[in-house]
């Protein structure tokens, strides 16, 4: 179930899954994918379970059917570390995806440019579109709303009986949006929310507003 | 004597010579000619749990090789060992080493190890109690399962304070099928020595705090005993305690001054030394120490021991005790300070443990596989290992002796491709199977990384305090200093400092003349009792609805604390499970009592809450003490429920907490160990070192990963079954269970919290669980949300 919010005149729905989905424009924003990131950790030695390489795709895989998107944008992050084998996993996805990718690049992203034009994904360092600004470190800028990742974000909840809970989340201040980190195995880093933020939980397959 | 064995000796009563002396003399007999000829090369292994223990036992070694004219040498090869040293002793090695369990692994990871150990004769393994039961202590059988085969003709000794399972230590040590335990004995040093314990009773009762664990109201009972006696040692059960205690004592008493030091862990090498030497040297009053000053070192001018705080162990208490009057026919004295009412209930039992020496098992670990997964790692990057030769040997192991064939070559395949199938995408690199079937590291890198996590304590990340300048203060926690920042002063080693920065691996400070109280905490201090002390426990506690005239003295001063909990509640008889519930601002308060000690009262429960939301879904937090243990909710718990639906039967027990534990952080928690030791989290390079949050946050995703894609994984399991054998302790819990389900349930409703549960409904570390819809929690939390 997602969440619906309007953002200077514009609709946008929110992804239990972590992304965002700009209506007007078609458009699907993921953050922080972290792709490869099992074979990176495999190839160094670490014995993760092979199976959790498929789970990103397929959970890509979903949040396209179920959106249809025109465009996906990746706000950076998209591949964990240095080419390794998954790339041939990811050019599988791209293959079959009916949508045009873009990627706006994260401090992760460190595979040829070269690589990604084989497979016709545009690659910013940032994008503007209209008064939107897609980046992947979080910045604002004046009169421009921000949608950025990079931070993993997640948000601590209390209740009586000294409980406590912690979700990854979308973290909205006035200008700008940080999304959560799309799929498995990518961790998180909580926020405490001032009162003029706003911060939607992902809880199971719901976005909750807290 | 060709024999293997087990000497079971106190700590410091001559045992290293013992052991010592009949090397040295094989040597001689075996070499007619030493006085002019020798022949070098490693000879005998001195293995000791504890470094610092080293430069003391090589001192002993060196009296005995000088004295009968030989021209053996002694060396030690730990952790500190500079690497021109190790350099050196890769050419020649010293005929005597003494060394770790962690630089014997070293040693086997090294090239051609073979050869070094080729002509070694005896190995004897020190403290081999305080290994036992620990995966330290696998990794002494599994180095002693190769160099049986090494060396040409080893005898094993191994060395052990009395514990409760004294055979099976020799067992475990020898190998339960292995000829070298056909071929042992067991002996046991007749040291009879009297031990008299006495409780500091508080003069005002109504006065002393319900709960606390610093003990600090009774510092001025302290004083007269210091002052009486030549040397005392004040025994802490955690180093914070430590420090904050010395500081009061010279706050309060300045003519102390130059009269007092303090002793723990943390504080660096060269500080405890001259400790240590000090107390020899009787130029000490009163020494503040943790555990450090446990093992080793004879202290002959200790006169007097006190126990600060319940030592939750009668083993400990015992060793502690020893510590004082060492001399020969001496009598034993120590003080056992309570910090709390009720632990002058442990106070009185404990009295009891030690006239029965009712003395705790050590119980060892079987089917450790990450540890396996470690040592095989060792052999490979070595010089390789064949598996068909290297089966026979570990199955001989305690450990291991239940191994199936279908686990090893799990293990084989998991060290190979990382899994059991082969992919095509899969880049998995570690180690490699080469043409003649030896597996081999390869990788330089590989070996390199390995060579540096070679190692079973996986402890929290610690920093080093340091000055500007360089000089070096101790070790703390990375946790604590994470939370400074640049000005704040805390105290530590006795000092106050002030925090300016971090730099590489090691924080910054200056000395402060501001005040503190800001003082580090090390994680770790939380033990629970035994069954034998939680019986004895029961025991002391019942007596308090006897006569006056069959209680003892702490029972007695407790008069007014039971008096209170008689108010609203009862003080329980032995055929009586007391259950407590009230209300407060937290929420609905449930309290139960089984005086079973921490670890039960950690499973049972997770049992309980796990049983109850099988009635109705609810989320509670759970708190727990050696006495009993607390459901917290904001829901209200029907008891009548609990009581009529036999929730603590122990029928369909295992499968109930296995449940219950899917929703619960214990596995998860014991996987972080294994997943370092099994080497799937590397811990980064020395000096630069991976943050322990980051270590913790990956080996949690890693939890994570394999419960969703792999939970056939054995490594995973594992972190089930150490949950279950060793934290949760099942067999006991169990009887604990059927003893529970003899007695009457009494049910006390409550205004408030009484004097039994005011120590658990503070504790603020608490365990959680819940069945309900997160959607359904969320909604309730909302409302409260702290922003």
């Amino acid at each position: 179930m997602t969440q619906n919010i309007i953002i200077q005149d514009q609709a946008f729905q929110l992804h239990p899954l972590g992304g965002v989905f700009w209506v007007e424009k078609s458009l699907l924003l993921i953050s922080d994918v972290h792709l490869g990131k099992v074979s990176h950790f495999r190839k160094f030695g670490a014995a993760i379970p092979q199976k959790a390489v498929h789970k990103n795709y397929m959970l890509l895989d979903q949040i396209v059917s179920e959106l249809q998107p025109f465009q996906i944008c990746f706000l950076g992050d998209l591949f964990h570390s240095s080419l390794n084998k998954e790339w041939e996993l990811f050019e599988n996805w791209v293959a079959r995806t009916p949508a045009e990718i873009i990627l706006v690049t994260g401090n992760h992203d460190i595979i040829s440019p070269l690589k990604f034009e084989q497979l016709n994904i545009a690659i910013f360092p940032e994008l503007l579109i209209d008064d939107f600004l897609l980046t992947h470190h979080p910045e604002t800028r004046v009169a421009k709303f921000t949608f950025c990742g990079h931070i993993h974000p997640a948000v601590k909840l209390r209740g009586l009986g000294r409980q406590s809970l912690r979700l990854p989340c979308f973290f909205k201040t006035k200008n700008q949006m940080i999304l959560p980190a799309f799929g498995e195995f990518t961790g998180t880093h909580t926020l405490k929310p001032t009162k003029k933020d706003e911060v939607f939980a992902i809880v199971e397959d719901t976005v909750v507003k807290v | 004597m060709g024999k293997h064995g087990l000497l079971n000796a106190p700590t410091g009563s001559g045992k290293t010579y013992a052991l010592w002396f009949p090397i040295v003399l094989n040597h001689i007999k075996n070499n007619p000619d030493y006085k002019i000829k020798h022949k070098k090369g490693l000879k005998a292994i001195w293995i000791t749990p504890l470094r610092a223990l080293s430069q003391e036992i090589k001192q002993s070694a060196e009296r005995i090789t000088e004295d009968l004219e030989t021209q053996m040498t002694v060396g030690i090869r730990t952790g500190d060992t500079s690497t021109k040293e190790r350099a050196k002793q890769r050419t020649t090695m010293p005929d005597l080493l003494i060394t770790t369990p962690e630089s014997l692994q070293l040693l086997l990871s090294s090239k051609g190890y073979a050869k070094i150990f080729k002509d070694c004769s005896a190995i004897v393994v020190d403290e081999w109690h305080e290994l036992l039961g620990t995966k330290r202590g696998i990794q002494m059988e599994l180095g002693l399962s190769r160099l049986k085969t090494v060396c040409k003709n080893l005898r094993i000794w191994g060395i052990s304070a009395t514990i409760g399972n004294l055979e099976q230590a020799r067992e475990v040590l020898l190998g339960p099928t292995s000829p070298a335990l056909a071929n042992s004995v067991l002996v046991k040093a007749k040291l009879n020595k009297k031990i008299t314990v006495k409780s500091i009773i508080p003069k005002q009762m109504e006065t002393f705090p319900w709960r606390g664990h610093l003990g600090l109201h009774l510092l001025d009972e302290v004083v007269p005993i210091i002052r009486n006696s030549k040397t005392t040692l004040l025994f802490t059960n955690t180093r914070s305690q430590c420090e904050i205690w010395f500081q009061k004592i010279l706050e309060k008493y300045p003519e102390f001054a130059g009269e007092m030091a303090m002793h723990h862990g943390s504080i660096n090498k060269d500080t405890r030394l001259w400790v240590e030497q000090a107390i020899r040297n009787e130029s000490l009053k009163a020494v503040v120490c943790t555990s450090s000053l446990d093992l080793g070192v004879d202290f002959a001018p200790v006169e007097t021991v006190v126990q600060i705080g319940g030592p939750k162990g009668v083993a400990r208490f015992l060793q502690r005790a020893g510590r004082s009057g060492h001399r020969p026919g001496k009598e034993s004295v120590i003080y056992f300070l309570p910090t709390h009412a009720m632990e002058l209930i442990e106070a009185s039992a404990m009295q009891k443990a030690v006239l029965n020496s009712a003395v705790e098992d050590r119980i060892p670990y079987l089917n450790s596989f990450d540890v396996l997964i470690q040592y095989l790692n060792t052999l490979a990057v070595s010089d390789g290992f064949f598996p068909e030769k290297i089966y026979p040997e570990i199955k001989q192991t305690f450990c291991y002796q239940a191994i199936t064939e279908e686990q090893w070559q799990w293990l084989l395949n998991f060290l190979v491709m990382g899994s059991q199938s082969l992919k095509s995408y899969d880049e998995y690199k570690k180690v490699e199977v080469e043409e003649d079937g030896r597996f081999k590291v390869n990788s330089r890198t590989v070996a390199m990384r390995h060579r540096f996590q070679i190692g079973t304590i996986v402890g929290d990340a610690s920093l080093s305090v340091r000055y500007q300048k360089g000089g070096y203060i101790g070790t703390i926690e990375e946790s604590f200093i994470s939370k400074l920042t640049s000005g704040d002063v805390f105290t530590f080693a006795g000092r106050n400092l002030e925090f300016i920065r971090i730099k590489g691996m090691s924080a910054q400070v200056r000395n402060s003349s501001k005040r503190s109280n800001k003082i580090p905490s090390w994680m770790g201090g939380r033990l629970s009792f035994s069954a034998k002390m939680s019986e004895l426990l029961r025991e002391e506690l019942y007596t308090a609805e006897l006569p006056l005239s069959k209680q003892g003295p702490e029972i007695k001063a407790l008069a007014p604390m039971f008096a209170k909990q008689r108010q609203e509640s009862i003080v329980p008889l032995p055929h009586q499970f007391l259950i407590e519930t009230f209300k407060s601002n937290d929420g609905y308060h449930h309290i139960f009592y089984p005086f079973e000690g921490r670890a039960i009262h950690e499973g049972m429960s997770s049992l309980l809450a796990y049983r109850i939301s099988l009635l109705t879904p609810i989320t509670c937090s759970l708190a727990f003490n050696d006495y009993g243990f607390e459901l917290l909710s904001d829901k209200e718990i029907n008891i009548q429920d609990i009581l009529d639906n036999n929730l603590f039967t122990a029928n369909y027990m295992l499968s109930d907490l296995q449940k219950s534990l899917n929703s619960n952080e214990m596995a998860r928690r014991k996987f972080r160990d294994i997943a370092v030791i099994s080497g799937m989290v590397f811990t980064g390079y020395p000096e630069k070192g991976v943050k322990m949050k980051h270590l913790q946050s990956s080996s949690q995703l890693l939890f994570d990963v394999f419960k969703d894609f792999e939970d056939d994984n054995l490594l995973y399991q594992q972190a089930f079954t150490e949950t279950f054998e060793h934290q949760l302790e099942e067999g006991r819990l169990r009887l604990a269970l059927e003893r529970i389900a003899q007695q009457d349930m009494v049910w006390k409703k409550c205004s408030q919290a009484t004097p039994f549960s005011f120590p658990i409904i503070t504790d603020r570390l608490r365990e959680k669980l819940s069945n309900e819809k997160l959607a359904d929690r969320i909604k309730r939390m909302t409302a409260k949300l702290t922003r």
